[in-house]
């Protein structure tokens, strides 16, 4: 005869008593509850591209468009705090096309050009192109199901340090734990170990984590893996500068004709992978082609003497101070620019 | 909806506060169900409910009809209405551009220069499950082996009864309809054990299949090399466990929730992996479809009524349609093909060199049969032709220089998993998880739910869909 109620009143205490060791466990280890930066989260704020008028400001790009420009400073400059749709690791192509081709949407556009990323390739097998387009396909497919799911994860993301999404290093879930465990050399994997070092909030706001800027051996475990993906970049194909153009202006030319502006930007980089970029992607075959085919107002940030001397703490992304330093001496470089003469801003 | 998601705790919360609330009578609650089942459905796709209603209304009318019709011409024309609407819609939304591909296939072997595009529809979730189940009432009513559904409530709700809807298990009418009749309440240790299997299952899924198995299928499976022996094996052994967690973890799950609200649902799952031999595969895997398949294609078929030759042709189409039953593609058409050809040569073994099976020889019997199982699974899980074939050499040892995939740690841990779990199969083969839960003192029984429990938090699935949806 089993002794149901018994059995379950223990197993809940059971679980109570672990879940709760296992959240103190997390914490005394220095993680701390965040928001995962996922395809929902995207979803939402390109829902909002839906209802946006012509007033209002897309920024689209890689992770240097996440973690350099920084909302409060775009709003506290224009007036207008803008939607955040640049996505890690991504070539802004397929979200633009997708805003350009699927939405009436006929504002301003911001688009980061990270070169490695922008020119890299128009191929749909490429992760820099997979990874945005999945995350379009998404906010196409993703049913009420989801958005609910998304809801209620929410609070359970704000309040639990042990639910967290990231990957690698970092990683908290039961997959993400046993992915650590290396027994023996049967498959070497190169990739150096991952931190995620950004902090992203509801509307996708993200800044740099603190430790980036004060752990030297923190930032430098980020540098290994830039210099893993641009040896991995040199060894494959190289960057694709005529088809990504041409998709990118045939869209532009879409865009513009019902009346929307488009604005190009070059975050800083800096130190070895700054110097990597030049030799890979250098300015004048890539940048400068790109803006003189575009004929659009185009800021690169070697360009100006408030912003050439900024340093990223790892080579690729500015420190939350410096983020919130570019952001307000950019919009005011583009504002004196008139880079906004179509917006009503402050 | 996917159980594995936290919409569904809200809407099982709800559903089950609602139920055991005293604000509706039976009917209302009927009604609730109903109306929940559908919520749970088009939280999905909302317009797909209507095919739902159609296949519902359709199958509804048509037993009403056979009901009191007792001509036999109109009887067959309500019969062939039926299946025309159910088996269209399958054919539509699931076959359309597999016949197409083929047909463009053939056409063009001739020269024509035939080109079709592909219409890319949306497969609706579980309509291959609730297809087969209203069209098993349809059948049984034309054969007079059920009772015409006395209310259309209790009609629509054996369709759509949420618990079961996306991925069966496949209920007869029978068994299912009459359930609703009379009010239902579970008692309170039915609640509780409903409880249980609800967590088990959703420890299956969401960390056997999905945390510790997935991701060995999909790098070994995903790979355009051709593989070593170990990788090749180990993914493919990794692919038997994720699709019996997967599966039996979703049955699992649907029994367990129906058990809650006092329902009963067949098992799906008995141990497949120790089965002696593969009649004994198909009376433990995916238990109401095999039924299904035997009771309206084998049997239909001829069966064992009219000789050999006879019984062996229906054998082999029976699992060639249950294979394509499973997906649109050659592939599962090999997939069931290599079934029916185990359950022809089991055949004959048992007819030319029958032998006895004792405690000894049917662990081998029952390592052959698990052996054999994980060849078809191949098929099953490779998208094309080449990689099913160089998954095979890999398996046979012909491509010694594959490359290697997997890290040691992958193997060991898909070593030890499907190991224990075929032992695990090995000595529950004759017994059940209630028998054995009976049998341990209650801590233990705790201990093991909380560990579940702690497992699947800590996993936190990301929502992850069933493999079987797909189907």
């Amino acid at each position: 005869m089993m002794k149901l109620k018994q059995s379950l009143i223990i197993a809940l205490t059971l679980f109570i008593v672990g879940i709760t060791a296992w959240e103190l466990y997390w914490r005394s280890e220095g993680f701390y509850p965040t928001l995962d930066d996922n395809e929902a989260l995207w979803a939402e704020q390109r829902f909002r591209v839906e209802k946006a008028s012509s007033n209002s400001i897309l920024l689209l790009g890689s992770s240097r468009v996440l973690f350099d420009m920084q909302l409060d400073e775009w709003e506290t400059e224009t007036g207008i705090r803008p939607i955040q749709l640049a996505f890690v690791g991504s070539s802004p192509l397929p979200i633009f096309h997708d805003v350009v081709n699927n939405t009436n949407f006929n504002g301003t556009i911001v688009v980061g050009v990270t070169p490695g990323l922008f020119f890299s390739s128009t191929s749909p097998d490429k992760d820099s192109w997979k990874s945005p387009q999945s995350k379009v396909d998404f906010y196409k497919k993703r049913t009420y199901a989801q958005m609910s799911n998304h809801i209620l994860s929410l609070p359970l993301q704000k309040n639990f340090a042990f639910i967290s999404e990231d990957q690698g290093v970092d990683g908290v879930k039961l997959k993400e734990l046993l992915g650590k465990i290396n027994v023996g050399d049967r498959v070497v994997d190169s990739m150096p170990l991952f931190h995620e070092f950004g902090e992203i909030e509801l509307d996708r706001n993200l800044t740099m984590k603190p430790i980036t800027v004060s752990d030297t051996a923190y930032a430098n475990s980020i540098i290994r893996v830039w210099q893993f993906f641009g040896k991995k970049a040199a060894s494959g194909p190289p960057p694709d500068k005529a088809s990504t153009m041409a998709f990118f202006l045939k869209d532009l030319e879409i865009f513009k004709a019902r009346g929307g502006h488009v604005i190009l930007v070059r975050c800083p980089s800096s130190g070895s992978l700054r110097a990597a970029e030049n030799m890979g992607v250098p300015r004048t075959e890539f940048w400068d082609e790109l803006v003189k085919a575009s004929q659009l107002k185009a800021y690169h940030f070697e360009d100006y003497e408030q912003l050439k001397h900024l340093k990223c703490p790892e080579e690729s992304h500015l420190s939350a101070e410096d983020a919130r330093y570019f952001t307000t001496e950019l919009v005011k470089i583009m504002k004196e620019d008139g880079a906004f003469s179509n917006l009503k801003t402050n | 909806m996917l159980f594995n998601s936290l919409s569904f705790v809200v809407f099982l919360v709800i559903v089950l506060a609602l139920y055991y609330s005293k604000l509706f009578n039976w009917t209302g609650k009927k009604r609730m169900l109903l109306f929940a089942s559908y919520i749970f459905y088009g939280l999905w796709n909302p317009p797909l409910v209507i095919l739902l209603w159609i296949s519902t209304l359709v199958d509804w009318i048509t037993g009403k009809k056979l009901a009191i019709e007792e001509n036999k011409r109109k009887r067959v024309l309500w019969l062939l209405l039926s299946m025309g609407v159910n088996l269209g819609f399958l054919t539509f939304f699931k076959y359309r551009d597999f016949l197409l591909d083929n047909f463009t296939t053939v056409v063009n072997t001739y020269g024509y220069g035939y080109q079709t595009q592909p219409m890319d529809i949306i497969l609706p979730m579980g309509i291959s499950f609730y297809t087969f189940q209203t069209m098993s009432y349809t059948i049984d009513m034309y054969l007079k082996r059920t009772e015409r559904a006395k209310t259309f409530l209790d009609f629509a709700l054996y369709v759509t009864f949420f618990p079961q809807l996306v991925a069966g298990p496949i209920v007869r009418a029978q068994d299912l309809i009459s359930q609703f009749y009379e009010e239902k309440r579970a008692t309170v240790n039915q609640f509780i054990w409903g409880l249980f299997l609800l967590i088990l299952g959703l420890f299956q899924k969401v960390v056997m299949a999905d945390t510790l198995l997935s991701d060995t299928v999909d790098k070994v499976y995903s790979s355009d090399k051709i593989l070593n022996f170990w990788d090749a094996w180990m993914g493919t052994l990794a692919f038997s466990g994720q699709i019996f967690f997967d599966f039996a973890g979703y049955s699992t799950c649907a029994i367990g929730i129906a058990l809650m609200l006092g329902i009963i649902l067949p098992d799906n799952f008995k141990y497949p992996y120790a089965s002696l031999g593969f009649s004994d595969l198909w009376k433990r895997w995916h238990i109401t479809l095999s039924s299904w398949l035997r009771d309206y294609l084998y049997i239909p078929l001829g069966g064992n009524r009219y000789g050999v030759v006879r019984m062996y042709s229906a054998l082999m189409i029976t699992m060639l349609l249950g294979g394509l039953w499973h997906g649109a593609a050659w592939t599962f058409i090999v997939w069931g093909g290599l079934h029916g050809t185990y359950l022809i040569l089991e055949r004959l073994q048992r007819q030319y060199i029958p032998f006895k099976i004792t405690k000894w020889n049917g662990m081998f019997l029952a390592f052959t049969t698990f052996t054999c199982v994980n060849i078809t699974w191949v098929f099953f899980r490779a998208r094309e032709f080449k990689t099913a074939w160089n998954m095979i050499g890999s398996m046979f040892y012909l491509n010694p220089d594959g490359e290697k995939v997997l890290g040691s740690f992958d193997i060991l841990k898909v070593g030890i998993i499907i190991g224990l779990l075929f032992i695990c199969h090995w000595f529950m083969r004759n017994t059940s998880v209630e028998a054995v839960s009976k049998k341990i003192p209650p801590v233990a029984l705790a201990v093991v739910w909380a560990i579940m429990i702690f497992l699947v938090a800590i996993a936190q699935g990301s929502g992850e869909q069933f493999i079987y949806f797909q189907f």
